[in-house]
């Protein structure tokens, strides 16, 4: 029982709140992982709704820009001028508002791909091998009780 | 849990690491050893780079968030 009592350098209870830790600290960044990508997807769907609302006007001021043409065509005919620069203006606005939008979708989209691999590894470590460690936790702790256990009985 | 994500994932790394380090004060055997290299510098490793990109990933979503309120 000396060899044992020497070999075992270790607080059970030491040892038992850091298995407890471990686990609380895997649920908790499990929240921490599924929040991240309630945030990446809150994103995506947020610049898809941009998207949609700006495609639209974008529709719209085309489509009263086209009206403002015709209009000036006929006005041209009566020996009138009718100015549809303004028309013009908001269809060119509207345009490379979309067009920001949707480089920034690109952009979003190419930095989730990329976060997914680094995301999917963390998740691995919290599923697979987090779990691992606390049984490995576990059977340590076990050992030394039934150690000591011996121990106190051979005394 | 009320700060961004990256943040609170942090804070419970490094809870969980001053745990482990006060641990380690009355662990003192071969297998603290082996339980530190095989189980908890990975831990901290994984965790830190998983962290460190969803910071950055994250910010880059405010960004985009920002430059597109017309």
């Amino acid at each position: 029982m000396t060899d044992v009592a020497e070999e075992i350098h270790a607080d059970i209870d030491a040892l038992k709140e850091l298995r407890d830790a471990l686990t609380r600290f895997r649920h908790a960044q499990r929240e921490v992982v599924e929040r991240g990508d309630q945030e990446i997807e809150a994103t995506r769907a947020s610049l898809e709704g941009k998207a949609g609302r700006w495609g639209s006007l974008l529709a719209r001021r085309q489509a009263d820009y086209a009206a403002c043409q015709q209009a000036a065509t006929l006005a041209a005919e009566a020996g009138r001028l009718a100015d549809c620069s303004a028309e013009a203006s908001a269809v060119r606005d509207a345009q490379e508002r979309l067009d920001q939008i949707r480089r920034w979708q690109q952009r979003v989209e190419e930095e989730a791909s990329a976060f997914r691999g680094t995301s999917g590894r963390f998740r691995d470590l919290l599923d697979l091998d987090l779990p691992r460690t606390e049984n490995h936790l576990l059977a340590i702790i076990t050992g030394l009780e039934a150690a000591r256990g011996l121990q106190v009985a051979g005394s | 849990m009320s700060a961004r994500p990256d943040e609170d994932g942090d804070h419970l790394l490094r809870v969980i690491d001053s745990i482990w380090h006060k641990t380690q004060q009355c662990w003192l055997d071969d297998m603290a050893g082996h339980f530190d290299r095989a189980h908890w510098t990975p831990l901290l490793t994984e965790s830190r780079s998983y962290l460190l990109a969803l910071g950055e990933c994250l910010e880059l979503m405010s960004t985009a968030e920002r430059d597109t309120e017309f």
